[in-house]
């Protein structure tokens, strides 16, 4: 029940992005296309639960001293294996992602959760964690390129990463006099970014709100008894 | 050995360095012979696209490092039959920059072909650079001669028609 609970929390609740505002400058820049931000995203949920799990078996291992760098030197290694698994399997996806490949070694949501979550708990539970927190970022960059995809070309479509001819679907939804191309500037990422974490913030507090008021009813029944 | 003295974490550290050095030369081993294929056909295919009716081994890779280190706008040449020598390109322009093939016929400096395979700058302005009619304008014309940029985008276009008369100069030299 607590594993699940850890699980859903980094999807929606601590959402790494929209929550947290975690690993905002990848986010902002990758997500033009549906491409893009699925092959980020599948990357990063890679490396999060390899190094969650890394981390974890040997927490008891590293002197604490060194605990950061050690930690560094697991995610660089697991990063450069990714990007040139990329660059070998999945070439266009290479050269789209481009330097925010390699950044992902200094994104803060894995050296995040490492330091936070990994170092503290067992191998099962932290690579609960990588997944529930690397969903939560493929979500988020997931929802942000729809968006903004949607908006700056008017198709949603997505090509066979590992064969860029290879369309997978494509789907004019608005008419290309119509579109803005601001959406695929970084303008427009961040004002998806406000909008998305803003509804966020609102759902977030009407939970609040929805919780307080039901503890309320609880306890004026007690207080009545 | 105290867990903490300064030995003791320079080797915990070494010994981390160390296994992930291993890792990452057994993972280059796999991958680095796919990359360079991949990077090779790649070059190649934008080469196919400016003669649809050659096939890729047609083409010679010419070792270039002499002409690269004096040109720095060349990123490689390419031999394709006796007499057309093929140079890619990249200069900067307004923002991104071009990058392109141009075909040139050594034996008369004539322009065979030319192809820009990206553009950075402005949509609409500098992208004309990619359009047909910027191609079929320099067809035939003397490479080493004067050309003609595009008007409104000539910080786009200058670059590029630079670039190509550089390239008539080196054409003759190229073995």
């Amino acid at each position: 029940m607590n594993r699940m609970q850890n699980f859903k929390n980094g999807l929606i609740k601590d959402n790494p992005v929209f929550g947290l505002y975690l690993g905002l400058c990848s986010t902002l820049a990758i997500t033009t296309s549906i491409n893009n931000a699925i092959g980020m995203g599948v990357a990063v949920i890679f490396v999060l639960i390899l190094s969650n799990m890394i981390i974890s078996a040997i927490r008891k291992l590293v002197p604490d001293e060194i605990r950061i760098p050690v930690y560094i030197v697991i995610i660089a290694t697991l990063v450069k294996i990714i990007q040139m698994l990329i660059q070998a399997y999945a070439p266009a996806l290479d050269s789209s992602l481009g330097v925010f490949i390699p950044l992902i070694v200094v994104n803060c949501i894995i050296l995040g959760r490492a330091e936070a979550f990994a170092s503290k708990n067992g191998v099962l539970d932290s690579a609960l964690d990588g997944v529930g927190m690397g969903l939560g970022y493929l979500l988020a960059v997931l929802s942000m390129s729809v968006i903004r995809q949607l908006l700056s070309t008017g198709v949603l479509s997505m090509t066979n990463p590992f064969n860029e001819a290879q369309v997978l679907f494509s789907l004019r939804l608005i008419p290309e006099d119509f579109t803005i191309s601001m959406f695929s500037s970084p303008l427009g990422a961040f004002m998806t970014f406000a909008c998305l974490a803003a509804g966020l913030t609102a759902y977030k507090l009407h939970v609040q709100k929805k919780e307080a008021a039901a503890k309320a009813a609880a306890n004026s029944q007690e207080a009545a008894k | 050995m105290n867990k903490s003295s300064p030995a003791y974490l320079a080797l915990f550290l070494a010994i981390t360095a160390g296994i992930a050095g291993g890792a990452l030369y057994s993972a280059n081993a796999l991958t680095a012979p796919v990359i360079k294929a991949n990077a090779e056909k790649a070059e190649k295919a934008s080469l196919l696209e400016m003669y649809p009716d050659a096939s890729i081994d047609d083409f010679v890779v010419v070792d270039a490092e002499d002409i690269i280190a004096d040109h720095p706008s060349v990123q490689g040449v390419y031999k394709y039959g006796d007499d057309i020598v093929i140079f890619k390109n990249a200069v900067s322009g307004y923002d991104g920059g071009t990058v392109f093939l141009v075909a040139i016929n050594a034996t008369d400096d004539t322009i065979d072909s030319f192809k820009a395979i990206s553009n950075g700058d402005t949509k609409g302005i500098g992208s004309k650079i990619t359009e047909n009619a910027f191609a079929e304008s320099l067809a035939g014309k003397q490479a080493s001669g004067e050309l003609d940029t595009i008007s409104g985008a000539t910080l786009t276009s200058t670059p590029v028609v630079e670039a190509i008369n550089e390239c008539a100069t080196i054409a003759p030299t190229v073995e």
